[in-house]
């Protein structure tokens, strides 16, 4: 019986040629858009806009040197006047601007200190950061050289690189990294972000045979609750196994993502399907109409995602989302393909991951036959 | 007697709604039975009750000597239920919605097509089995919902109003089809709020009526007991004043005639005919009226609007 119902089911779900759009279709979009704005880009890309008012040769040599830097670019917007430029920050139009004054090259070469202005919109901290990170660097590196100049008057050669370096030294160390790349969290992120929308065609399979009469029908004949709630859950455990694992192939496929161990990846994948199935069992005896579970799932989807790092790297998060975010599934979803993808981590290094997405998905069927009852007396109101 | 059926005092309620109300019913076995009665009368409820989809608050249902509440699926393996609503998925054919029918029913393999084939074939849809339901009109899916109960050639078939919304033909083909299975010994509940229907196919009849059975014979016994002996007369003369009927019993204007109430219509008959030809009205009409089941259920249920 349970074979019936589930071939049946399995039938249904691939006529239904809407499933494609939104657990297959819609995933790669994202995954091409955000692969875009993001991939390659191992180290951030900055471009900051200058206004060189001095045009002496060691404001040319400021600039050359930032242009030097790994991941900057500098730009220049010759048609416009200072002022000009500055009403852009104020309009919200520019983030920065650095200004290089006139006089600096003067004040430099007769000793004195001479400023940068970098003007910037007070509401982007974040962008603004690194750049005035790397001012302040080379401002550190001005002031060696001055040193330099000094003490090579009084210091023997041999002695003043010792002289000069730093009592700290910061040394960066990669572990456990087979890959760093922004895809590795994109397309492990998305996967684990539509599974979840799965659960929208679960609970309009299962409202639909109770608004028909399906269900009161069935309940005519000798099948049993379980029988009922395994033929309809397993089909939908095979759909969500073979999104994920369609999502997965096209990283690997388009964007060379390296997939690790194939039987880890295959449970992670196999334990996440059995969780959010087990979740839209529960969604679907819940809810009592299809915008319901719609309204419900995105709140899910799109609220796991967020905390569950699924969109940024869990660390960038800050520390009372980290929390929150740990009692979601999505968390231990994404932190275990990402153990299997970039740690190169095997089975022995998942098995919370799978146990946590496993008891999820028990939990949510445990419940859903508590509620099938209520669910089944609504068919024959 | 035995009955295949007993219901006996069988209340249930929805909340505060009183579906059924200390009713009680008794079907012999290899009839037509037709239970008859307004919607929202309880008619759907008893069948589900008899099916065990629904539990009775009170009141006990045994079906072939088994009490439902303990030897269900006993009971479930022999009865096919075929629900008002047409219960098919529309996007599999006549086929597929029909092999897993067959299939929740326990019929399988080549017991299950060679039966598919026959009943599509009873039913006139073998050319059109492998479309979808969904491409089918009214009539057309009412015989595969129909069908779908018969698979597993049940004892006890409950139908559920089956004719609703469908064309004459299909109409006609669903009665053959009963008509067929009651010949075969198969019982049958037939719920319905067409009266012809009912005199049409069925044996015994039950009246229910704000959830309880308020009169349960045979068709004739029904229409004996309740059904009012009617004369009818018309004659010249006679359109506007009927004085010439007064004291034969009750009358009501009918047609461009008139209806008389009588316990004994062949006498009054005579006496109405002597008496027009003594007043030199030239009769038209004068004759007994049968007794209808609509009469019966409009005496017993009232004429009042039933909205459900």
């Amino acid at each position: 019986m349970i074979r019936t119902i589930a071939s049946k089911e399995i039938t249904l779900l691939l006529r239904d040629k809407s499933i494609f759009f939104w657990l297959l279709g819609l995933p790669i979009v994202f995954i091409v858009i955000f692969a875009s704005i993001f991939s390659g880009a191992g180290t951030p890309s900055y471009t900051v806009p200058y206004y060189d008012a001095d045009q002496s040769e060691a404001s040319q040599q400021l600039l050359a040197t930032l242009e030097g830097i790994d991941g900057f670019a500098l730009e220049s917007d010759a048609d416009r006047s200072l002022e000009a430029q500055l009403a852009q920050i104020a309009e919200g139009r520019k983030t920065m601007l650095l200004v290089i004054p006139e006089g600096y090259g003067a004040r430099l070469e007769s000793g004195q200190q001479a400023e940068l202005e970098l003007h910037r919109d007070a509401t982007q901290d974040a962008a603004v950061g690194p750049v005035l990170g790397v001012l302040e660097g080379i401002a550190g590196r001005y002031q060696e050289e001055q040193l330099r100049t000094v003490l090579t008057q009084v210091v023997p050669a041999d002695e003043l690189e010792s002289l000069l370096a730093s009592p700290l030294a910061i040394r960066e160390i990669r572990e456990q990294a087979t890959q760093s790349d922004p895809i590795a969290q994109i397309v492990p992120g998305y996967t684990v972000m539509f599974v979840f929308y799965a659960m929208i065609s679960m609970t309009t399979r299962f409202l639909k045979d109770r608004r028909s009469g399906m269900l009161s029908r069935l309940q005519g004949t000798t099948m049993k609750p379980y029988h009922y709630l395994t033929g309809m859950w397993i089909p939908h455990i095979v759909i969500v196994s073979i999104q994920a694992a369609v999502l997965l192939v096209f990283g690997r496929i388009v964007y060379g993502l390296e997939l690790g161990s194939l039987p880890a990846i295959a449970a992670i994948v196999l334990a996440l399907a059995i969780c959010v199935t087990g979740l839209g069992l529960l969604l679907s005896m819940l809810a009592s109409s299809e915008n319901m579970a719609i309204g419900l799932v995105q709140v899910i989807a799109l609220g796991g995602a967020i905390l569950g790092g699924l969109w940024f790297p869990f660390d960038m998060l800050p520390a009372f989302v980290q929390t929150l975010g740990r009692f979601t599934p999505q968390y231990w979803a994404q932190q275990g393909m990402q153990d299997v993808l970039l740690r190169g981590g095997g089975l022995g290094d998942i098995w919370a991951n799978l146990l946590i997405l496993l008891g999820c998905g028990s939990l949510g069927l445990a419940l859903a036959v508590a509620a099938f009852g209520r669910f089944a007396r609504r068919a024959v109101g | 007697m035995t009955y295949l059926l007993e219901a006996e005092q069988v209340v249930k309620a929805y909340g505060s709604i009183q579906a059924l109300k200390e009713a009680s019913l008794q079907v012999r076995e290899g009839v037509c039975f037709g239970l008859l009665g307004p919607n929202g009368a309880g008619k759907s409820t008893m069948m589900k009750l008899i099916t065990g989809i629904l539990q009775p608050d009170r009141g006990s249902i045994r079906v072939f000597g088994r009490d439902n509440r303990q030897q269900i699926d006993a009971i479930r393996s022999q009865v096919g239920y075929v629900p008002q609503e047409i219960t098919l998925h529309d996007e599999l054919s006549a086929v597929q919605n029909l092999r897993f029918l067959g299939q929740m029913q326990g019929v399988r393999g080549a017991e299950l097509q060679r039966r598919l084939e026959e009943g599509l074939a009873q039913v006139g849809l073998t050319e059109r089995a492998k479309d979808r339901v969904g491409t089918y009109s009214g009539g057309m899916k009412r015989r595969v919902n129909l069908l779908g109960a018969l698979l597993h050639q049940p004892r006890l078939v409950i139908l559920d109003e089956p004719t609703v919304g469908i064309d004459p033909q299909s109409r006609h083909l669903i009665f053959e089809m009963i008509r067929e299975l009651r010949g075969r010994g198969t019982t049958i509940i037939y719920s319905t709020h067409y009266m012809e229907e009912v005199e049409a196919l069925c044996d015994d009849v039950a009246i229910i009526d704000h959830g309880r059975v308020i009169a349960q014979d045979s068709l004739r016994g029904l229409l004996d007991q309740h059904a009012s002996r009617t004369i009818y007369v018309e004659a010249d003369g006679l359109e506007q004043a009927p004085a010439a009927l007064a004291g034969v019993g009750e009358i009501a204007a009918k047609g461009r005639g008139w209806l008389l109430q009588s316990e004994e219509p062949i006498a009054i008959m005579a006496q109405l005919a002597a008496r027009l030809a003594e007043q030199g009205k030239r009769v038209q009409a004068l004759e007994l009226q049968q007794p209808s089941l609509e009469s019966v259920f409009l005496k017993l249920t009232g004429t009042q609007l039933r909205d459900g």
